[in-house]
Protein backbone atom coordinates (compact mmCIF):
# COMPACT_ATOMS: atom_id res chain seq x y z
CA UNK A 1 0.00 0.00 0.00
CA UNK A 2 1.25 3.57 -0.96
CA UNK A 3 1.89 5.24 2.69
CA UNK A 4 2.14 8.64 0.77
CA UNK A 5 0.24 11.61 2.79
CA UNK A 6 -0.20 9.18 5.65
CA UNK A 7 -0.38 11.53 9.00
CA UNK A 8 1.80 9.07 10.60
CA UNK A 9 5.58 8.22 10.15
CA UNK A 10 6.99 4.89 9.75
CA UNK A 11 8.22 5.16 13.22
CA UNK A 12 5.08 6.56 14.44
CA UNK A 13 3.06 3.57 12.98
CA UNK A 14 5.69 0.95 14.91
CA UNK A 15 5.82 2.59 17.97
CA UNK A 16 1.78 2.17 17.83
CA UNK A 17 1.68 -1.00 16.84
CA UNK A 18 3.66 -1.92 19.92
CA UNK A 19 1.24 0.05 22.02
CA UNK A 20 -1.56 -1.90 20.68
CA UNK A 21 0.12 -4.90 21.26
CA UNK A 22 1.56 -4.31 24.89
CA UNK A 23 -2.40 -3.45 25.39
CA UNK A 24 -3.56 -7.11 24.03
CA UNK A 25 -0.88 -9.38 25.27
CA UNK A 26 0.21 -7.71 28.64
CA UNK A 27 -2.25 -9.49 30.19
CA UNK A 28 -2.03 -13.12 28.66
CA UNK A 29 1.63 -13.44 29.01
CA UNK A 30 1.31 -12.12 32.31
CA UNK A 31 -0.92 -14.60 33.24
CA UNK A 32 1.04 -17.37 31.46
CA UNK A 33 4.36 -16.34 32.83
CA UNK A 34 3.13 -15.63 36.69
CA UNK A 35 1.44 -19.56 36.23
CA UNK A 36 5.04 -21.06 36.30
CA UNK A 37 6.45 -18.44 38.99
CA UNK A 38 6.96 -19.92 42.87
CA UNK A 39 4.23 -18.70 44.82
CA UNK A 40 6.22 -16.22 47.02
CA UNK A 41 7.11 -14.57 43.15
CA UNK A 42 3.26 -14.31 42.42
CA UNK A 43 2.63 -11.97 44.73
CA UNK A 44 5.46 -9.84 44.71
CA UNK A 45 5.44 -6.22 45.40
CA UNK A 46 7.12 -4.61 43.04
CA UNK A 47 5.97 -7.50 40.51
CA UNK A 48 8.90 -9.76 39.60
CA UNK A 49 10.22 -9.99 35.56
CA UNK A 50 13.00 -12.47 36.85
CA UNK A 51 12.23 -15.90 38.67
CA UNK A 52 13.37 -20.17 38.80
CA UNK A 53 10.26 -21.45 36.80
CA UNK A 54 8.52 -23.98 38.43
CA UNK A 55 5.46 -26.69 37.22
CA UNK A 56 4.55 -26.70 40.83
CA UNK A 57 1.42 -25.15 40.56
CA UNK A 58 0.31 -27.47 37.20
CA UNK A 59 1.21 -30.58 39.32
CA UNK A 60 -0.97 -29.20 42.64
CA UNK A 61 -3.56 -28.62 39.60
CA UNK A 62 -3.67 -32.39 38.36
CA UNK A 63 -2.65 -34.61 41.02
CA UNK A 64 -4.57 -35.75 44.58
CA UNK A 65 -8.04 -36.72 44.98
CA UNK A 66 -10.07 -33.87 43.81
CA UNK A 67 -8.24 -32.48 41.21
CA UNK A 68 -8.60 -30.62 38.05
CA UNK A 69 -9.19 -34.02 35.67
CA UNK A 70 -12.55 -34.00 36.75
CA UNK A 71 -13.24 -30.40 35.90
CA UNK A 72 -12.07 -31.11 32.32
CA UNK A 73 -13.89 -34.48 31.78
CA UNK A 74 -17.39 -32.66 32.75
CA UNK A 75 -16.27 -29.49 30.19
CA UNK A 76 -15.00 -32.05 27.39
CA UNK A 77 -18.52 -33.86 27.89
CA UNK A 78 -21.13 -31.30 28.34
CA UNK A 79 -19.17 -28.78 25.46
CA UNK A 80 -18.06 -31.94 22.32
CA UNK A 81 -21.78 -33.16 23.17
CA UNK A 82 -23.64 -29.86 22.44
CA UNK A 83 -21.45 -28.89 19.92
CA UNK A 84 -22.09 -32.14 18.06
CA UNK A 85 -25.88 -32.08 18.79
CA UNK A 86 -25.78 -28.67 17.46
CA UNK A 87 -23.58 -29.02 13.99
CA UNK A 88 -25.35 -32.31 13.45
CA UNK A 89 -28.91 -30.78 13.78
CA UNK A 90 -27.56 -27.39 12.61
CA UNK A 91 -26.52 -28.68 9.14
CA UNK A 92 -29.14 -30.66 8.28
CA UNK A 93 -31.43 -27.39 8.84
CA UNK A 94 -29.27 -24.99 7.25
CA UNK A 95 -29.12 -26.80 3.47
CA UNK A 96 -33.06 -27.21 4.48
CA UNK A 97 -33.84 -23.43 5.06
CA UNK A 98 -31.05 -22.12 2.51
CA UNK A 99 -32.86 -24.38 -0.32
CA UNK A 100 -36.93 -24.16 0.77
CA UNK A 101 -38.95 -21.70 -0.58
CA UNK A 102 -42.12 -20.71 1.68
CA UNK A 103 -43.87 -17.57 3.05
CA UNK A 104 -42.83 -16.80 5.96
CA UNK A 105 -39.30 -17.71 5.81
CA UNK A 106 -38.15 -14.49 6.96
CA UNK A 107 -40.02 -15.05 10.66
CA UNK A 108 -38.56 -18.23 10.85
CA UNK A 109 -35.26 -17.00 10.29
CA UNK A 110 -35.83 -13.91 12.90
CA UNK A 111 -37.05 -16.51 15.56
CA UNK A 112 -33.85 -18.42 14.66
CA UNK A 113 -31.81 -15.59 15.59
CA UNK A 114 -33.64 -14.15 18.39
CA UNK A 115 -33.02 -17.24 19.89
CA UNK A 116 -29.61 -16.93 19.64
CA UNK A 117 -29.00 -13.47 21.17
CA UNK A 118 -31.47 -14.15 24.35
CA UNK A 119 -29.62 -12.59 27.47
CA UNK A 120 -28.06 -15.29 29.37
CA UNK A 121 -29.21 -13.87 32.96
CA UNK A 122 -32.82 -14.16 31.81
CA UNK A 123 -32.65 -17.69 29.85
CA UNK A 124 -31.58 -18.81 33.27
CA UNK A 125 -34.10 -18.21 35.13
CA UNK A 126 -36.82 -20.53 33.82
CA UNK A 127 -34.51 -23.13 33.02
CA UNK A 128 -33.36 -23.36 36.17
CA UNK A 129 -37.20 -24.27 37.59
CA UNK A 130 -37.57 -26.61 34.40
CA UNK A 131 -34.31 -28.31 35.49
CA UNK A 132 -34.76 -28.21 39.38
CA UNK A 133 -38.66 -29.84 38.12
CA UNK A 134 -37.34 -32.55 36.31
CA UNK A 135 -34.28 -33.52 38.07
CA UNK A 136 -31.86 -32.25 35.48
CA UNK A 137 -29.41 -29.89 38.18
CA UNK A 138 -26.21 -31.44 38.24
CA UNK A 139 -26.67 -33.28 35.11
CA UNK A 140 -24.71 -33.45 32.27
CA UNK A 141 -28.04 -33.30 29.88
CA UNK A 142 -28.60 -29.91 31.67
CA UNK A 143 -25.83 -28.06 30.56
CA UNK A 144 -26.13 -29.62 27.18
CA UNK A 145 -29.90 -28.70 27.00
CA UNK A 146 -28.79 -25.11 28.63
CA UNK A 147 -26.06 -25.03 26.04
CA UNK A 148 -27.88 -25.46 22.71
CA UNK A 149 -30.28 -22.97 23.28
CA UNK A 150 -27.49 -20.53 22.06
CA UNK A 151 -25.34 -22.76 20.20
CA UNK A 152 -28.24 -24.78 17.96
CA UNK A 153 -30.18 -21.47 16.80
CA UNK A 154 -26.37 -20.44 16.11
CA UNK A 155 -25.51 -23.09 14.11
CA UNK A 156 -28.82 -23.35 12.39
CA UNK A 157 -28.54 -19.58 11.54
CA UNK A 158 -24.46 -19.61 10.22
CA UNK A 159 -24.71 -22.99 8.11
CA UNK A 160 -27.88 -21.83 6.22
CA UNK A 161 -25.36 -18.69 5.61
CA UNK A 162 -22.59 -21.02 4.30
CA UNK A 163 -24.83 -22.97 2.36
CA UNK A 164 -26.53 -19.71 0.70
CA UNK A 165 -22.94 -19.11 -0.38
CA UNK A 166 -22.66 -22.06 -2.31
CA UNK A 167 -23.00 -22.32 -6.06
CA UNK A 168 -25.72 -24.24 -7.20
CA UNK A 169 -24.78 -25.47 -10.44
CA UNK A 170 -23.11 -28.63 -9.25
CA UNK A 171 -26.15 -29.46 -7.45
CA UNK A 172 -28.25 -28.61 -10.16
CA UNK A 173 -26.33 -30.59 -12.96
CA UNK A 174 -26.35 -33.68 -9.98
CA UNK A 175 -30.03 -33.19 -10.07
CA UNK A 176 -30.20 -33.57 -14.26
CA UNK A 177 -28.04 -36.96 -13.57
CA UNK A 178 -30.93 -38.24 -11.57
CA UNK A 179 -29.80 -38.28 -8.54
CA UNK A 180 -32.21 -37.35 -5.15
CA UNK A 181 -32.31 -34.91 -2.98
CA UNK A 182 -30.11 -36.25 -0.49
CA UNK A 183 -27.69 -37.63 -2.34
CA UNK A 184 -27.23 -34.33 -3.50
CA UNK A 185 -26.82 -33.15 -0.17
CA UNK A 186 -24.75 -35.66 1.21
CA UNK A 187 -22.47 -36.31 -2.06
CA UNK A 188 -22.33 -32.31 -3.60
CA UNK A 189 -23.37 -29.89 -1.40
CA UNK A 190 -22.05 -30.98 2.28
CA UNK A 191 -18.06 -32.20 1.05
CA UNK A 192 -18.08 -28.60 -0.19
CA UNK A 193 -18.86 -26.93 3.33
CA UNK A 194 -15.78 -28.33 5.28
CA UNK A 195 -14.61 -25.06 6.23
CA UNK A 196 -18.24 -24.00 7.43
CA UNK A 197 -18.42 -27.16 9.51
CA UNK A 198 -15.11 -26.57 10.63
CA UNK A 199 -15.97 -23.06 11.88
CA UNK A 200 -19.18 -23.68 13.20
CA UNK A 201 -17.93 -26.22 15.48
CA UNK A 202 -15.21 -24.31 16.62
CA UNK A 203 -17.32 -21.29 17.46
CA UNK A 204 -20.05 -23.55 19.37
CA UNK A 205 -17.13 -25.66 21.13
CA UNK A 206 -15.54 -21.56 22.24
CA UNK A 207 -19.10 -20.44 23.13
CA UNK A 208 -20.05 -23.33 25.56
CA UNK A 209 -16.76 -24.18 26.65
CA UNK A 210 -16.39 -20.63 27.95
CA UNK A 211 -19.63 -20.65 29.54
CA UNK A 212 -19.60 -19.51 33.50
CA UNK A 213 -23.09 -18.23 34.17
CA UNK A 214 -25.61 -21.49 32.95
CA UNK A 215 -22.85 -23.96 34.81
CA UNK A 216 -22.47 -21.55 37.87
CA UNK A 217 -26.49 -21.95 38.28
CA UNK A 218 -27.15 -25.74 36.97
CA UNK A 219 -23.65 -27.62 37.83
CA UNK A 220 -23.39 -29.80 40.67
CA UNK A 221 -20.58 -31.31 42.39
CA UNK A 222 -20.22 -34.09 40.02
CA UNK A 223 -20.75 -32.11 37.00
CA UNK A 224 -18.63 -28.63 37.95
CA UNK A 225 -16.49 -27.56 34.42
CA UNK A 226 -13.34 -25.69 34.28
CA UNK A 227 -14.44 -22.12 34.67
CA UNK A 228 -16.62 -23.37 38.36
CA UNK A 229 -13.45 -24.58 39.51
CA UNK A 230 -11.45 -21.11 38.56
CA UNK A 231 -14.42 -19.25 40.05
CA UNK A 232 -14.72 -20.86 43.19
CA UNK A 233 -10.58 -20.63 43.78
CA UNK A 234 -11.72 -17.25 43.20
CA UNK A 235 -14.21 -16.85 46.11
CA UNK A 236 -12.21 -18.28 48.62
CA UNK A 237 -10.34 -16.63 50.89
CA UNK A 238 -6.27 -16.57 50.78
CA UNK A 239 -6.88 -17.06 46.73
CA UNK A 240 -4.13 -19.53 45.62
CA UNK A 241 -2.99 -17.89 42.53
CA UNK A 242 -0.59 -20.14 41.26
CA UNK A 243 -3.41 -22.82 40.85
CA UNK A 244 -6.01 -20.44 39.73
CA UNK A 245 -3.22 -18.91 36.79
CA UNK A 246 -2.76 -22.20 35.87
CA UNK A 247 -6.33 -22.87 35.26
CA UNK A 248 -6.65 -19.94 33.23
CA UNK A 249 -3.53 -20.88 30.96
CA UNK A 250 -5.25 -24.06 30.44
CA UNK A 251 -8.91 -22.66 29.83
CA UNK A 252 -7.52 -19.95 27.08
CA UNK A 253 -4.37 -21.70 25.34
CA UNK A 254 -6.48 -24.52 23.07
CA UNK A 255 -9.46 -22.03 22.62
CA UNK A 256 -7.06 -19.70 21.18
CA UNK A 257 -5.32 -22.16 19.01
CA UNK A 258 -8.57 -23.57 17.94
CA UNK A 259 -10.17 -19.81 17.00
CA UNK A 260 -7.17 -18.87 15.18
CA UNK A 261 -7.47 -22.62 13.00
CA UNK A 262 -9.75 -20.83 11.41
CA UNK A 263 -9.33 -17.63 11.19
CA UNK A 264 -10.49 -17.50 7.44
CA UNK A 265 -13.70 -18.06 8.41
CA UNK A 266 -14.30 -16.53 11.08
CA UNK A 267 -15.54 -13.15 10.26
CA UNK A 268 -18.58 -14.73 8.87
CA UNK A 269 -18.70 -16.91 11.35
CA UNK A 270 -18.75 -14.17 14.46
CA UNK A 271 -21.18 -11.95 12.41
CA UNK A 272 -23.71 -14.79 11.88
CA UNK A 273 -22.81 -14.46 8.03
CA UNK A 274 -23.47 -10.87 7.73
CA UNK A 275 -20.31 -10.05 6.38
CA UNK A 276 -18.18 -12.36 3.93
CA UNK B 1 -36.73 -21.93 -6.97
CA UNK B 2 -39.40 -23.07 -9.62
CA UNK B 3 -37.12 -26.16 -10.32
CA UNK B 4 -36.86 -27.33 -7.07
CA UNK B 5 -41.11 -27.24 -6.78
CA UNK B 6 -41.07 -28.73 -10.03
CA UNK B 7 -39.11 -31.88 -8.80
CA UNK B 8 -41.83 -33.07 -6.32
CA UNK B 9 -42.55 -30.42 -3.14
CA UNK B 10 -40.24 -29.11 -0.39
CA UNK B 11 -40.97 -31.90 1.51
CA UNK B 12 -36.81 -33.18 1.92
CA UNK B 13 -35.89 -29.60 3.00
CA UNK B 14 -38.50 -30.24 5.31
CA UNK B 15 -37.42 -32.79 6.58
CA UNK B 16 -33.75 -31.71 6.98
CA UNK B 17 -35.41 -28.87 9.18
CA UNK B 18 -37.88 -30.22 11.26
CA UNK B 19 -35.25 -32.40 13.80
CA UNK B 20 -33.66 -28.65 14.84
CA UNK B 21 -36.07 -26.95 14.75
CA UNK B 22 -38.55 -28.87 16.38
CA UNK B 23 -35.88 -28.57 19.10
CA UNK B 24 -35.01 -25.38 19.07
CA UNK B 25 -38.86 -24.87 19.21
CA UNK B 26 -39.00 -26.80 22.80
CA UNK B 27 -35.81 -25.41 24.07
CA UNK B 28 -37.05 -21.73 23.31
CA UNK B 29 -41.03 -22.15 23.80
CA UNK B 30 -41.13 -23.72 27.17
CA UNK B 31 -38.64 -21.69 28.96
CA UNK B 32 -40.74 -18.68 27.40
CA UNK B 33 -44.49 -19.75 28.57
CA UNK B 34 -42.71 -20.62 31.77
CA UNK B 35 -41.06 -17.05 32.39
CA UNK B 36 -44.31 -15.67 31.31
CA UNK B 37 -46.51 -17.39 33.55
CA UNK B 38 -43.75 -16.97 36.47
CA UNK B 39 -43.76 -13.64 35.61
CA UNK B 40 -47.75 -13.42 36.73
CA UNK B 41 -47.04 -15.63 40.36
CA UNK B 42 -45.01 -16.22 43.53
CA UNK B 43 -42.87 -19.09 42.89
CA UNK B 44 -41.99 -21.15 45.86
CA UNK B 45 -39.04 -23.05 46.11
CA UNK B 46 -39.31 -24.52 49.76
CA UNK B 47 -41.32 -27.93 49.86
CA UNK B 48 -41.82 -28.19 45.88
CA UNK B 49 -42.12 -25.77 43.98
CA UNK B 50 -45.41 -24.05 44.17
CA UNK B 51 -46.88 -21.53 41.74
CA UNK B 52 -49.35 -18.63 43.08
CA UNK B 53 -50.54 -16.31 40.64
CA UNK B 54 -50.76 -13.27 41.82
CA UNK B 55 -51.72 -10.87 38.45
CA UNK B 56 -49.23 -8.48 37.36
CA UNK B 57 -47.99 -7.93 41.08
CA UNK B 58 -44.39 -8.43 39.80
CA UNK B 59 -45.22 -6.21 36.95
CA UNK B 60 -45.89 -3.53 38.94
CA UNK B 61 -43.46 -3.90 41.65
CA UNK B 62 -40.99 -3.99 38.21
CA UNK B 63 -42.01 -0.29 37.08
CA UNK B 64 -41.73 1.43 40.33
CA UNK B 65 -39.01 -0.64 41.49
CA UNK B 66 -36.19 2.21 41.94
CA UNK B 67 -33.44 -0.42 42.12
CA UNK B 68 -34.51 -1.80 38.75
CA UNK B 69 -34.63 1.75 36.92
CA UNK B 70 -30.96 2.58 38.21
CA UNK B 71 -29.64 -0.79 37.44
CA UNK B 72 -31.23 -0.16 33.78
CA UNK B 73 -29.39 3.52 33.55
CA UNK B 74 -26.59 1.92 34.59
CA UNK B 75 -26.50 -0.44 31.76
CA UNK B 76 -27.17 1.64 29.27
CA UNK B 77 -24.07 3.87 30.43
CA UNK B 78 -22.32 0.60 30.91
CA UNK B 79 -23.43 -0.40 27.16
CA UNK B 80 -22.63 3.09 25.62
CA UNK B 81 -19.35 3.35 26.78
CA UNK B 82 -18.10 -0.22 25.85
CA UNK B 83 -20.02 -0.68 22.84
CA UNK B 84 -18.86 3.23 21.69
CA UNK B 85 -15.22 2.64 23.00
CA UNK B 86 -14.74 -0.87 21.00
CA UNK B 87 -16.16 0.52 18.27
CA UNK B 88 -13.78 3.59 17.83
CA UNK B 89 -10.81 1.63 19.20
CA UNK B 90 -11.38 -1.58 17.07
CA UNK B 91 -11.43 0.84 13.76
CA UNK B 92 -8.27 2.42 14.94
CA UNK B 93 -6.85 -1.21 15.11
CA UNK B 94 -8.23 -2.04 11.80
CA UNK B 95 -6.41 0.83 10.36
CA UNK B 96 -3.30 0.28 11.99
CA UNK B 97 -3.44 -3.12 11.18
CA UNK B 98 -4.27 -2.42 7.35
CA UNK B 99 -1.63 0.10 6.79
CA UNK B 100 0.95 -2.78 8.00
CA UNK B 101 2.56 -4.44 4.15
CA UNK B 102 4.41 -6.80 6.34
CA UNK B 103 3.39 -9.02 9.28
CA UNK B 104 -0.39 -7.93 8.82
CA UNK B 105 -1.33 -11.62 9.44
CA UNK B 106 0.76 -12.41 12.27
CA UNK B 107 0.12 -8.84 14.02
CA UNK B 108 -4.27 -9.45 13.81
CA UNK B 109 -3.52 -13.06 15.00
CA UNK B 110 -2.24 -11.44 18.03
CA UNK B 111 -5.03 -9.16 18.63
CA UNK B 112 -7.30 -11.71 18.13
CA UNK B 113 -6.76 -13.73 21.03
CA UNK B 114 -8.74 -12.07 23.77
CA UNK B 115 -11.80 -12.57 22.67
CA UNK B 116 -11.17 -16.01 22.46
CA UNK B 117 -10.75 -15.94 26.45
CA UNK B 118 -13.48 -17.14 28.37
CA UNK B 119 -14.96 -13.65 30.35
CA UNK B 120 -14.37 -15.62 33.45
CA UNK B 121 -10.92 -15.69 32.87
CA UNK B 122 -10.63 -12.05 31.47
CA UNK B 123 -12.75 -11.48 34.95
CA UNK B 124 -10.03 -13.25 36.82
CA UNK B 125 -7.03 -11.23 34.97
CA UNK B 126 -8.78 -7.96 36.35
CA UNK B 127 -8.64 -9.49 39.48
CA UNK B 128 -5.00 -10.32 39.41
CA UNK B 129 -3.86 -7.19 37.64
CA UNK B 130 -5.64 -4.79 39.94
CA UNK B 131 -4.76 -6.58 43.03
CA UNK B 132 -4.31 -3.82 45.33
CA UNK B 133 -1.14 -5.37 47.06
CA UNK B 134 0.88 -7.13 43.79
CA UNK B 135 -0.90 -6.46 40.81
CA UNK B 136 0.84 -5.19 38.06
CA UNK B 137 -1.38 -2.57 36.74
CA UNK B 138 -2.28 -0.96 40.22
CA UNK B 139 1.42 -1.07 40.67
CA UNK B 140 1.69 0.72 37.28
CA UNK B 141 -0.74 3.25 38.15
CA UNK B 142 0.84 4.02 41.79
CA UNK B 143 4.33 4.10 39.86
CA UNK B 144 3.12 6.87 37.42
CA UNK B 145 1.09 8.57 40.16
CA UNK B 146 -1.98 7.97 38.18
CA UNK B 147 -4.18 6.07 40.72
CA UNK B 148 -3.19 4.87 44.11
CA UNK B 149 -5.98 2.68 45.71
CA UNK B 150 -8.17 -0.08 45.65
CA UNK B 151 -9.88 -0.04 42.06
CA UNK B 152 -12.09 -2.60 42.03
CA UNK B 153 -12.94 -1.69 45.77
CA UNK B 154 -13.89 2.28 44.95
CA UNK B 155 -16.60 3.53 43.22
CA UNK B 156 -15.66 5.25 40.10
CA UNK B 157 -12.67 3.20 39.39
CA UNK B 158 -14.51 -0.33 39.49
CA UNK B 159 -17.00 0.77 36.87
CA UNK B 160 -14.14 2.00 34.89
CA UNK B 161 -12.11 -1.54 35.08
CA UNK B 162 -15.19 -3.66 34.72
CA UNK B 163 -15.65 -1.61 30.75
CA UNK B 164 -11.79 -1.27 30.14
CA UNK B 165 -12.14 -5.41 30.53
CA UNK B 166 -14.64 -5.80 28.14
CA UNK B 167 -13.36 -3.42 25.95
CA UNK B 168 -9.77 -5.39 26.12
CA UNK B 169 -12.18 -8.51 25.45
CA UNK B 170 -14.10 -7.21 22.57
CA UNK B 171 -12.46 -4.69 20.64
CA UNK B 172 -10.91 -7.07 18.63
CA UNK B 173 -14.02 -8.16 16.96
CA UNK B 174 -14.44 -4.80 16.01
CA UNK B 175 -11.48 -4.96 14.52
CA UNK B 176 -11.61 -7.86 12.45
CA UNK B 177 -14.90 -7.08 10.80
CA UNK B 178 -13.77 -3.45 10.22
CA UNK B 179 -10.47 -4.85 8.53
CA UNK B 180 -13.26 -7.12 6.56
CA UNK B 181 -14.51 -3.90 5.47
CA UNK B 182 -11.51 -1.78 4.87
CA UNK B 183 -9.89 -5.02 2.75
CA UNK B 184 -12.84 -4.72 0.16
CA UNK B 185 -12.54 -0.46 -0.34
CA UNK B 186 -12.34 -0.40 -3.92
CA UNK B 187 -8.19 0.92 -4.67
CA UNK B 188 -8.16 2.34 -7.82
CA UNK B 189 -10.88 5.30 -6.04
CA UNK B 190 -7.96 5.44 -3.29
CA UNK B 191 -5.25 5.58 -6.17
CA UNK B 192 -7.02 8.44 -7.84
CA UNK B 193 -7.68 10.10 -5.24
CA UNK B 194 -4.13 10.09 -4.41
CA UNK B 195 -3.08 11.18 -7.92
CA UNK B 196 -5.34 14.36 -7.38
CA UNK B 197 -2.82 14.92 -4.03
CA UNK B 198 -6.17 13.90 -1.58
CA UNK B 199 -4.42 13.74 2.33
CA UNK B 200 -4.92 10.72 4.13
CA UNK B 201 -7.43 12.48 6.38
CA UNK B 202 -9.76 13.30 3.50
CA UNK B 203 -9.55 9.70 1.65
CA UNK B 204 -10.07 8.60 5.30
CA UNK B 205 -13.49 10.78 5.53
CA UNK B 206 -14.41 11.22 2.13
CA UNK B 207 -13.65 7.74 0.66
CA UNK B 208 -12.84 4.90 3.37
CA UNK B 209 -15.74 5.95 6.00
CA UNK B 210 -18.28 6.22 3.37
CA UNK B 211 -17.56 2.39 2.52
CA UNK B 212 -16.95 0.82 5.22
CA UNK B 213 -20.28 2.04 6.86
CA UNK B 214 -22.59 -0.80 6.78
CA UNK B 215 -19.58 -2.86 8.11
CA UNK B 216 -19.60 -0.49 11.02
CA UNK B 217 -22.88 -0.84 11.69
CA UNK B 218 -22.87 -4.37 11.29
CA UNK B 219 -20.24 -4.47 14.37
CA UNK B 220 -22.24 -2.39 16.40
CA UNK B 221 -25.55 -4.72 16.18
CA UNK B 222 -23.64 -7.43 16.53
CA UNK B 223 -21.79 -5.75 19.88
CA UNK B 224 -24.76 -4.08 21.42
CA UNK B 225 -26.48 -7.77 21.36
CA UNK B 226 -23.47 -9.05 22.78
CA UNK B 227 -23.20 -6.47 25.16
CA UNK B 228 -26.57 -7.61 27.38
CA UNK B 229 -25.75 -11.70 26.84
CA UNK B 230 -23.12 -11.86 29.09
CA UNK B 231 -22.20 -10.90 32.56
CA UNK B 232 -19.16 -12.59 33.72
CA UNK B 233 -17.09 -10.24 34.07
CA UNK B 234 -18.85 -8.50 36.40
CA UNK B 235 -19.78 -11.17 38.23
CA UNK B 236 -16.42 -12.80 38.76
CA UNK B 237 -14.71 -9.42 39.47
CA UNK B 238 -16.88 -6.88 41.94
CA UNK B 239 -20.63 -8.83 41.71
CA UNK B 240 -22.18 -5.44 41.39
CA UNK B 241 -20.26 -3.59 43.98
CA UNK B 242 -19.05 -1.84 45.30
CA UNK B 243 -22.56 -0.39 46.83
CA UNK B 244 -24.47 -1.29 43.64
CA UNK B 245 -21.97 0.74 41.43
CA UNK B 246 -21.49 -2.14 38.86
CA UNK B 247 -25.00 -3.50 39.35
CA UNK B 248 -25.98 -3.65 35.79
CA UNK B 249 -29.11 -5.42 34.76
CA UNK B 250 -27.99 -8.79 34.36
CA UNK B 251 -25.96 -8.79 37.52
CA UNK B 252 -29.51 -8.02 39.35
CA UNK B 253 -31.47 -9.86 37.73
CA UNK B 254 -29.28 -12.64 39.24
CA UNK B 255 -29.42 -11.49 42.20
CA UNK B 256 -33.03 -11.09 42.61
CA UNK B 257 -33.22 -15.11 41.17
CA UNK B 258 -30.29 -16.89 43.33
CA UNK B 259 -29.75 -14.85 46.09
CA UNK B 260 -33.42 -13.89 47.09
CA UNK B 261 -34.76 -16.67 45.32
CA UNK B 262 -38.04 -14.25 44.20
CA UNK B 263 -38.05 -16.16 40.90
CA UNK B 264 -41.30 -14.74 40.01
CA UNK B 265 -39.85 -11.24 40.15
CA UNK B 266 -36.60 -12.18 37.96
CA UNK B 267 -39.21 -13.42 35.33
CA UNK B 268 -40.13 -10.15 35.18
CA UNK B 269 -37.21 -8.52 34.74
CA UNK B 270 -35.87 -11.48 32.24
CA UNK B 271 -38.74 -10.12 30.07
CA UNK B 272 -38.23 -6.88 29.50
CA UNK B 273 -34.43 -7.83 28.81
CA UNK B 274 -35.40 -9.93 26.10
CA UNK B 275 -37.62 -7.39 24.56
CA UNK B 276 -34.34 -5.16 24.47
CA UNK B 277 -32.60 -7.70 22.69
CA UNK B 278 -35.20 -8.74 20.32
CA UNK B 279 -35.42 -5.53 19.23
CA UNK B 280 -31.74 -5.14 18.30
CA UNK B 281 -32.35 -8.37 16.64
CA UNK B 282 -35.16 -6.74 14.70
CA UNK B 283 -32.88 -3.86 13.25
CA UNK B 284 -29.75 -6.55 12.85
CA UNK B 285 -32.16 -8.54 10.77
CA UNK B 286 -33.29 -5.31 8.43
CA UNK B 287 -29.85 -4.10 8.21
CA UNK B 288 -29.13 -7.79 6.73
CA UNK B 289 -32.05 -7.93 4.47
CA UNK B 290 -31.75 -4.36 2.80
CA UNK B 291 -27.67 -5.31 2.16
CA UNK B 292 -28.49 -7.76 0.39
CA UNK B 293 -30.78 -6.21 -1.37
CA UNK B 294 -28.36 -3.64 -2.88
CA UNK B 295 -25.31 -5.99 -3.26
Amino acid sequence: MNTRGHPVSTTARWVLIALMLAWTLVPIVWMVLSSFKPTNAITAYPPKLFFSPTFEHYHALFSGGNNLWNNVVNSLIATGVSTLIAVVLGSAAGYGLSRIQIRGKDHLAFWIISTRMAPIAAVIVPLYLMFRYLHMLDSYSGLIVAYLSFNLPFAIWLMTAFFDDLPRDLEEAAHIDGATKWQVFWHVALPLMKPGIATTTILCFIFAWNDYAFAATFAGPSTQTIPIAAAQLLTQTGIDWGKLLAIGTVVVCPMAVFGLLVKRWLVTGLTLGAVK
Amino acid sequence: MAGNARRGGQGFELAMMSPALILLAAISFIPLFTMIWMSLSKVGLIGGLSFDFIGLDNWRHLFTDPDIGSSWILSLIYFAATVGAEMVLGTLMALLIHSLIKGRNFVLSLVLIPMFIAPIIVGLLGRFLLDPSFGLYSWFLSATGLYDGNILGSVGPALAAVIALDIWEWSPLVALIVLAGLTAVPTDILEAAEVDGASYRHKLVSIILPSILPILLVALLIRAMDAIRFFAIIFITTNGGPADSTKIIPIRLYDIAFRFFDLGYASAVGLTMLVFSIVIATVFVRVLQRKEAVV
